[in-house]
């Protein structure tokens, strides 16, 4: 009896002092140990390749860059070459169908399934084993405990994808530079700025809070996928072009600028409606409907006074658009964390 | 000090109340044996002595005073839920290098020569281990954090004899030892009859009989084993009697 009111009043005097974090920093690092090697693994196999792209592309690129007043027939062949080479899409070389544009189309995936393998198991499998039951219970407590386990995954990851989206922009520029591709565009946005990480965490934090609300591992990640894949698309289409008001300019700009929409203006000024346009394409003269050149009909248009019009998001605009994309998701994660946490404290055994 | 003291104590899950007007209190320095059938509420009852979950009425403290699920209330209650869940993936050696740092209280020598004794080797996984092993490796856990109680849910119902008595005679010599108050649950008394000094008898989610092994000889004149027969047969309708006798 005396050894334990020693014991206990011991404990009294230590209980203002917490068990520390980095001890719970311990333990869930051990217990992600898979996912981190896994995730490692997954990352380090896209970097070394981009890296070793990254390399023999710049190159190439520097070679494009350096022609411009030369002959312009000469150029453009390089021109050609370097995006058949390493864009893709086109009938160039083997190296063609594993192109820029495939690799990064594969890149994609990455945010969603590393979010969700690293986030649906990490309360889900705990109940799915009845583990909590021990982990709960111990001196920490389960706040502590569910804080570590849910924050440091979360900046392991956000460290992880935005030192990969370093070597992506590196690997990206030349195809940037060249002007086929904008950043503004979804391909690369979603690879670039901040808004890999920034998706990776909403991934990781869904399936974190859905692991917890099931208690099923798989039914999570399945779960998380399809709200990721609806998300990102109403991003993609309804919410982004809406961060900031378009720009209207004039004439028609192929490639390398994210277009919102565009109209042509008979010369009265009069707006025309696309069927009006369709009928003006259809009364060409033969000349112009058979001529090879792609220009062929806007030239028309131009010469007969009508003018062309683009709403755009400028490329200047990447960079806020970015931080408007980034705050938002972060927003929404750590409030999915903080659901996740709260879900923990209330949950009965 | 009392260990855990209830007052009009009840939890319901839906409609089902699993425990209902439970008013008890049990003093420090025995091993308890919460005995009663399945579906009786022991587990109810000590998962809430243990915090992790919460009564829908009454009220119940543990270890003097302290709100169950408290940092206090933690620190000091060494808990081995049924089945003894541990990480299986982890080896003997991080399951305790785990649990030490989820405490603030821990005494890794103990940890380590216990499991020497019993012969189970650090680099083994969890879930390699047998029973028996596994068992032992969540009870020396729990000793490790250096608790004033024990609670033990259910702790022999997976074990075979043997490892049952290994496990029996482990509690008694760190209850002897350390002056630890244990708390076990069984649906079987006979398992716990040597060992306990004190019983409690739950059916139907209500206390049936609470009190000091030798009291309850001494005033029933009778057998432990009889003696909670009779008081399980009391709460339990005819129809049930045969599982309740178990």
């Amino acid at each position: 009896m005396t050894a334990r009111t020693i014991a206990a009043g011991k404990g009294a005097a230590t209980a203002r002092r917490p068990v520390p974090w980095s001890k719970l920093a311990w333990v869930t690092l051990r217990q992600r140990r898979g996912l981190l090697i896994g995730g490692g693994i997954l990352l380090g196999v896209f970097a070394v390749y981009m890296v070793v792209m990254a390399v023999i592309q710049n190159n190439a690129y520097a070679a494009v860059a350096a022609c411009h007043l030369a002959a312009a027939l000469t150029c453009q062949q390089l021109v050609n070459s370097f995006r058949s080479s390493y864009w893709g899409g086109g009938a160039g070389p083997v190296i063609a169908s594993g192109g820029a544009q495939t690799v990064s189309s594969l890149l994609f995936a990455i945010p969603v399934l590393l979010g969700a393998f690293a986030g649906a198991p990490l309360l889900a499998r705990e109940l799915e084993s009845g583990t909590f039951r021990f982990a709960w219970t111990q001196g920490a407590g389960r706040t502590r405990w569910a804080v570590s386990t849910l924050a440091l995954p979360a900046v392991v990851l956000l460290a992880a994808t935005g030192a990969f989206t370093g070597i992506f922009y590196w690997y990206f520029r030349p195809f940037l530079a060249d002007g086929q591709v904008s950043e503004m565009l979804p391909l690369g946005f979603a690879l670039l700025g901040v808004a890999f990480a920034a998706w990776t965490l909403l991934a990781y934090s869904v399936a974190a809070f859905l692991g917890t609300l099931l208690r099923r591992t798989v039914p999570a990640m399945a779960v998380t996928l399809v709200v990721y894949i609806a998300l990102a698309l109403a991003t993609a289409t309804a919410l982004r072009p809406h961060y900031a008001t378009p720009v209207t300019v004039r004439g028609w700009n192929n490639g390398g600028v994210w277009v919102i929409s565009q109209w042509v203006k008979a010369p009265d000024g009069q707006a025309l409606s696309q069927p009006a346009v369709n009928s003006l394409a259809q009364h060409l003269p033969a000349s112009v409907q058979n001529s090879p050149s792609p220009d062929a009909f806007t030239n028309w248009l131009t010469q007969h006074g009508y003018t062309l019009w683009q709403s755009i998001q400028p490329n200047s605009r990447f960079w806020q658009f970015q931080l408007t994309e980034g705050a938002w998701l972060l927003g929404v994660s750590a409030l999915l964390i903080a659901a996740t946490v709260w879900l923990v404290r209330r949950r009965e055994a | 000090m009392d260990v855990i003291e209830t007052s009009e104590l009840g939890k319901r899950y839906r409609r089902r109340w699993a425990l209902r007007d439970c008013t008890l209190t049990i003093p420090g320095g025995h091993i308890v044996a919460l005995v009663g059938p399945n579906g009786a509420g022991k587990t109810t009852l000590l998962t809430m002595a243990v915090g992790l979950t919460r009564p829908t009425a009454g009220t119940l403290t543990v270890l003097g005073g302290e709100p169950p699920g408290s940092p206090g209330a933690l620190d000091h209650i060494g808990f081995v839920a049924q089945d003894a869940p541990l990480y299986r993936n982890l080896p003997v050696e991080d399951m305790l290098h785990l649990a030490r740092n989820l405490n603030r209280r821990w005494d890794q020598r103990r940890a380590e020569d216990r499991l020497g004794q019993l012969e189970i080797p650090l680099s083994q996984k969890v879930g390699e281990l047998s029973g028996g092993q596994k068992a032992q490796l969540a009870l020396t856990i729990a000793l490790a954090r250096r608790p004033a109680l024990l609670v033990l849910d259910e702790p022999l119902a997976a074990l075979d004899p043997v490892a049952r008595e290994d496990f029996l005679a482990a509690v008694v010599a760190a209850a002897a030892g350390d002056g630890i108050s244990v708390v076990l649950s069984s649906h079987v008394l006979a398992e716990l009859e040597r060992v306990a000094t004190y019983l409690i008898v739950l059916t139907r989610g209500q206390v049936r009989l609470s009190g000091p092994v030798p009291e309850l000889l001494s005033a029933h004149g009778a057998g432990l084993e009889e003696i909670a027969l009779r008081h399980l047969r009391a709460g339990v309708p005819s129809s049930s009697r045969t599982e309740a006798g178990q």
